[in-house]
């Protein structure tokens, strides 16, 4: 826990004296210096421990989840600083913390240390969004602040209830609370806020413009690792309490609404912003129904391809001159084709590439309607990322890989080839014939359906705020009567 | 008593807040109603915090007096820093865009930043 | 139509927690704080938690405000400044500022270095320290004490008070270094780095108030 602790206080101060001296990029680079050595000494886990003493100590434990996520943490941050040459100081600086609060929050099992954590991620995110200064960023900004300032007012009400009936703060002592009103109530108030922080439909409709319009390699960082933060949260707490079905439930709510919101959508990196809270639900479904490893190579392999598309699409836009994917076709370069082809074959689940592996995974523990399910958000997937083909296949010649898209573009290969050789049933022909005819009936459904005159509606901020207490009233109202 | 009047007045407030947030349709109105919510969350977490006959948690008092719950006076603290921190970044964010779009409905703020958007 | 269903949704949400909270009375039992008040050499529950069990959070915190306070200054700063500066009080303000300020000042001194003994503590005392400021401000004219008090000395003073709480905050969780004088340097740190945000806050909106 120390090495944890030293690696995480590490990650603080570098940023910190990032603001101050010239060289940031170096400091940032030995703030990761200093991560990778942390994670080396405490990688497979370490037991619970206490920071501070007393009844109201903040408990830390480094299990499975922990150590996926800071290895996630530890190589985007890598790709980023590869990828990203000649910001401006603060940009470094925001980075370093954003991804030390990162690695701080995967450790914690208190709700309140949870609270802050949260906070703190989704207060650099804002800067970060906000950064270039265009109107448009700037309203998604506020949009992303007041949406979760809304829902972190009814997780501390959730505090309120839980400690009021139970005395103590740690997640281990809920798991052994008694099902009173006030402690249903609280955890649903709990799963309310942290669903708006994390990306869930209905209850984050901030995040369609905050990821869209944000800065590519901010949205990389964005859609690949904050928003599963909130998703960490919901798991711990749902996994300490019992309420796995709210979750289930959440998951099936947000990958169907996700992947018909992106079916349509024109705008190529507000469609990978709908397509991130449609992922969302594969995750959800895994922890709510206990298959943790499985949730768990998802939520990496998709912190792994999404950034990949985010710096394409970001690669792209710049090339092109315009953000409408239709407009798109025949303007891009072939490496840049090559990272969104790369990307879209991995999210769509063809074998042996990261996605396969890990949807392969998380099919193995699913009760049987699960993983139809399972099977019908695939289709979906294929059937929206069919769009990008045009764009992919068409195009001008012309080479200039980053080096940041290449690692993430080696490790999305390589992780899955990994996988699927280390697991054989990955490679049995009954997975590899789902595999592959999700991807054909998703090609299939595109062209189907692309003609119909169906338009999702507009999410503008008095509807985002509707929805969120909608949807927390609904949540409410389940884990009550439940 | 004092307890249970606290606590109700506390989501009273939240509520009172989110109302304005969402019947508003000015935005200086809405984060204003953001603020009053968030008050009302801190009302409430201190109002938990008071017990029957109970002194501040002090270490002058005798031995053996009820004392307050601790607690949530230090959550308390926490969240009123942050609140007041999103607060000001959003009131700087709100000064930047009546700069740039010189109204403060939102409806003509999100229009008008998607078309610039747009170009 | 919408506001119909807006509020009854509200009101729904209103009855499910005041039914929640006819569950919630009595609460559980205070645990016992005394001992580890004792232990971390704090007179106060509250600031034995906020800065004792609890420092990591409060280190948080203190992330929180500094971050918020750079968000502020690198949004506001490209708004130019306002084309009338604001101009200074005369009279009863700056009469009554020369009385008030010292006994401000003292008061937000006398609550940063008692804040382990009784209520009070470091951010109170910035809060107080920064509306000890906004008084100065109006009566000596904003633009002459910005240029007083030197950006270019704020900003790494803020960062470095931050560091500097880092570093004590580490030894405090990992050597196991308690008592009140630790304390007490917690509360000053705090003290100086809440300041010199309520100054920004002020600072920048005061002077870069755009156009309605």
């Amino acid at each position: 826990m120390t090495a944890a602790l030293l690696g995480v206080l590490g990650y603080f101060g570098f940023g910190i004296i990032c603001f101050l001296i010239p060289r940031a990029r170096f400091l940032s680079a030995l703030a990761l210096v200093c991560g990778t050595i942390s994670f080396a000494i405490w990688a497979p886990g370490f037991p619970r421990g206490h920071l501070g003493l007393g009844d109201w100590a903040i408990p830390w434990e480094g299990d499975a989840l922990a150590a996926a996520f800071w290895g996630l943490s530890l190589f985007l941050h890598a790709v980023l600083l590869l990828e990203e040459v000649g910001k401006p100081r603060h940009f470094y600086a925001l980075l370093t913390l954003l991804f030390g609060t990162v690695l701080s929050l995967v450790l914690s099992r208190d709700l309140f240390n949870l609270y802050i954590s949260l906070e703190l991620t989704s207060l650099i995110a804002f800067l970060l969004v906000g950064l270039e200064g265009r109107a448009a960023q700037v309203w998604a900004s506020l949009k992303y602040l007041i949406l979760t300032s809304c829902g972190m007012i009814l997780y501390l009400l959730g505090v309120g209830f839980i400690y009021a009936r139970a005395g103590s703060l740690s997640l281990p002592a809920l798991s052994a609370m008694p099902p009173d009103t006030a402690i249903r109530l609280g955890v649903g108030l709990l799963l309310a806020g942290a669903a708006a922080k994390g990306g869930v439909f209905l209850y984050a409709q901030w995040l369609p413009t905050a990821h869209g319009y944000a800065p590519s390699s901010v949205s990389a960082v964005l859609s690949g690792l904050v928003v599963k933060m909130g998703i960490v949260a919901m798991a711990r707490i749902a996994g300490a309490y019992g309420a796995g079905d709210v979750l289930v439930a959440l998951g099936l709510i947000t990958g169907f609404l996700g992947i018909y919101h992106a079916f349509w959508e024109k705008r190529i990196k507000v469609f990978l912003a709908y397509s991130t809270m449609s992922q969302l639900g594969y995750m959800l479904l895994g922890f709510g129904w206990g298959a943790w490893e499985g949730a768990l190579a998802y939520a990496v392999a998709h912190g792994l391809f999404k950034p990949l598309l985010f710096l394409a699409a970001g690669r792209a836009e710049d090339e092109a001159g315009t953000h409408l994917i239709q407009r798109l076709a025949g303007k891009l370069m072939l490496s840049t084709r090559l990272g969104l082809g790369l990307g879209t074959v991995a999210i769509a689940g063809l074998p042996p590439l990261a996605g396969y592996a890990a949807k392969g995974l998380l099919f193995l523990n699913l009760p049987p309607w699960g993983k139809w399910a399972l099977f019908a958000l695939s289709v979906g997937t294929a059937a929206s990322f069919s769009k990008l083909l045009p764009t992919i296949v068409r195009g001008r010649k012309g080479w200039k890989p980053t080096w940041g898209q290449f690692t993430l573009g080696l490790v999305v290969v390589g992780g899955g080839v990994a996988l699927c050789i280390g697991k054989a049933s990955l490679l049995a022909p009954s997975s590899l014939i789902s595999g592959l005819g999700a991807i054909a009936a998703g090609y299939v459904v595109f062209h189907l359906l692309r003609k119909l005159p169906l338009r999702p509606p507009h999410w503008r901020l008095d509807e985002s705020l509707l929805a969120l207490f909608l949807a927390g009233c609904a949540l409410l109202f389940w884990v009550l009567l439940h | 008593m004092a307890a249970q009047i606290g606590t109700v007045l506390g989501i009273g407030l939240v509520f009172l807040g989110f109302g304005a947030l969402l019947l508003r349709r000015s935005l200086i109105w809405k984060l204003l109603g953001l603020n009053v919510a968030s008050s009302g969350a801190i009302v409430f977490l201190v109002a938990l915090s008071h017990r029957p006959g109970a002194v501040p948690p002090l270490s002058g008092y005798p031995e053996g007096t009820p004392s307050a719950d601790p607690l949530p006076q230090a959550l308390v603290l926490t969240a009123i820093v942050i609140h007041f921190a999103t607060l000001a970044l959003s009131l700087a964010y709100a000064i930047s865009l009546t700069e740039r779009f010189h109204t403060q409905e939102t409806e003509r703020i999100e229009a008008a930043s998607e078309e610039e958007m747009e170009r | 139509m919408k506001r119909a269903l807006t509020i009854a949704l509200l009101a729904t949400l209103l009855g499910i927690l005041l039914f929640g909270l006819t569950d919630l009375f009595p609460p559980a039992e205070v645990r016992p704080w005394a001992e580890m008040a004792r232990a971390y050499g704090a007179g106060n529950g509250v600031a034995s938690i906020v800065l004792g069990s609890r420092l990591y959070d409060t280190l948080l915190e203190v992330l929180v405000f500094a971050l918020a306070m750079v968000g502020v200054r690198y949004t506001l700063k490209p708004l130019g400044k306002w084309r009338e500066p604001v101009v200074p009080e005369r009279g009863v303000v700056r009469e009554m500022a020369d009385v008030l300020l010292p006994v401000i000042i003292v008061f937000a001194v006398y609550l940063a270095a008692s804040g382990h003994l009784g209520p009070g503590g470091g951010f109170p005392a910035g809060a107080i320290a920064g509306s000890g400021l906004l008084l100065l401000a109006m009566a000596k004219g904003i633009e002459r004490l910005s240029r007083e008090l030197h950006e270019g000395t704020l900003e790494p003073l803020e960062y470095g008070t931050i560091t500097v709480l880092l570093v004590l905050g580490c030894l405090s969780i990992l050597l196991n270094h308690r008592g009140s004088g630790l304390l007490v340097a917690f509360n000053l740190l705090i003290g100086i780095e809440v300041t010199i945000g309520a100054w920004v806050v002020l600072h920048y909106f005061a002077s870069h108030r755009g156009e309605i």
